[in-house]
């Protein structure tokens, strides 16, 4: 529950914006983020649906890197 | 610029350390990453590396499973929870549900959920039934959930709340002399959420080497270089090695929701006992979201003493990074993912269950 998943914007209304990694897209929350400028095609950090942190898109790829190789040798 | 994994190992080995030295991780991603990248076998030998308090399903308080298996069966309710969680076997009679997924089973109606925007939704969809949100976790899922309170919820949505609070279960070892590491790597996304600062205690309290790091194996490796750098060198402080996402005084705009719906409590850790301001409760200004204060209480002093672990289960010791998960004799031999008897081989997080996934046995 503790692992985030770096997650790239797509569009944004309000508090939700839609979120796209690895060609999936998912509904998240910006609720979480209300201090920070925040716009489309931004990277940011989701836990449980919920963005904690803005991040660069070097960050992001790195850490799709990690999940990658997690997953091959959990699969 | 930063360094490749190659290249941290390289600075590692270079140190040319003598001394058996041994380092807790607390977060389950880290001791997945560690894991599966193999790090342990590749580091100098007489350094090793220990997973620690860092599964929250493994430490989540019998009686709020046995309370939320109760209320599930009993009242007319929908109980959501995170999927981990349905699995965790409570010690009952043979002709009781034994988890939430045997409840389900028996026609409770229970569902697994990965976000709290779920649990709105479900509870949305049917407003004439309530839904229980059964919130068990660390900072970084219970930060959400004092931001979906805070956002607002549907009147029908109530929360059976089980968070936890990570260091203070590493300021109680520190503080009662049962630690047995000599350097911790701290958790990335916890303090990306409560801030690098919370750890500060460590190094100036207790003396002791500490890095915050990432998951990968480049920010996982420069944190074990910092953390014996800091011991050998003697000069000893909080690094953080994630500062890409890792800020010093973590996410305001989180914190700030976490006090307004939540307060600090002393918390129950199964199988470890009360840890002092170890967990949260939630405010007076929710307590209509409050499930405890609505529903039947399961959490007795009988329920408690029936909530420890099983029967030859090692899992406390192993979450208190005291055991190894190989050295529980229950560990693969009866106590397999198929068939769990303690927490910690339950949860994707736990150290059994990762240990077992990545091939390790006895």
């Amino acid at each position: 529950m503790c692992l985030g998943i770096p997650m790239q914007i797509k569009e944004i209304n309000y508090f939700k914006a839609s979120c796209e990694a690895k060609g999936v897209e998912r509904e998240v929350s910006l609720f979480m983020l209300q201090h920070e400028e925040i716009k489309v095609g931004d990277f940011v950090m989701v836990h449980v649906g919920y963005a904690i942190q803005k991040m660069t898109e070097e960050e992001a790829q790195s850490a799709w890197e990690v999940y990658d190789e997690l997953l091959a040798m959990e699969n | 610029m930063s360094l490749t994994a190659e290249q941290w190992l390289a600075h590692l080995k270079a140190l040319n350390f003598t001394k058996k030295f041994k380092i807790m991780n607390v977060c389950g991603g880290h001791e997945r990453s560690i894991t599966h990248a193999g790090l342990r076998g590749i580091l100098p030998p007489n350094i090793e590396l220990i997973p620690g308090p860092g599964c929250p399903v493994c430490i989540c308080p019998e009686e709020d499973i046995y309370t939320a298996i109760q209320w599930a069966t009993h009242e007319n309710i929908t109980l959501v929870a995170f999927g981990d969680m349905l699995h965790v076997p409570v010690n009952v009679p043979k002709n009781q549900a034994r988890s939430l997924e045997q409840a389900k089973a028996a026609g409770a109606d229970i569902r697994p959920i990965a976000s709290p925007l779920e649990a709105v939704k479900i509870a949305q969809s049917q407003p004439l039934k309530k839904t229980i949100f059964f919130a068990a976790g660390f900072e970084t899922t219970i930060a959400p959930v004092a931001a979906m309170l805070v956002e607002g919820v549907p009147k029908n949505l109530q929360v059976l709340l089980s968070g936890r609070l990570t260091y203070p279960a590493v300021q109680m070892l520190l503080e009662t002399g049962q630690a047995a590491f000599d350097a911790l790597i701290a958790p990335g996304h916890v303090a990306a959420v409560m801030g690098a600062e919370e750890w500060t205690f460590v190094a100036e309290k207790h003396h002791l080497p500490i890095a915050v790091a990432g998951f990968s194996a480049e920010s996982l490796l420069a944190g074990f270089y910092s953390v014996a750098r800091q011991f050998q060198t003697q000069h000893i402080a909080l690094d953080n090695c994630y500062p890409q996402v890792v800020h010093k005084n973590g996410n305001p705009t989180a914190k700030n929701q976490l006090n307004q719906a939540f307060k600090i409590t002393d918390a129950n850790w199964r199988g470890i006992g009360m840890i002092l301001k170890s967990g949260f409760s939630i405010n007076d200004d929710f307590k209509e979201q409050n499930a405890r204060l609505h529903f039947p209480n399961y959490d007795d002093q009988a329920r408690k003493r029936a909530g420890e672990m099983p029967t030859g289960c090692d899992c406390a010791k192993v979450v208190l990074g005291q055991l190894y998960p190989n050295q529980c004799k229950l560990f693969g031999t009866t106590c397999t993912p198929r068939q769990p008897i303690g927490p910690c081989m339950v949860s994707d997080e736990g150290a059994c269950r990762i240990w077992w996934s990545a091939g390790l046995r006895k």
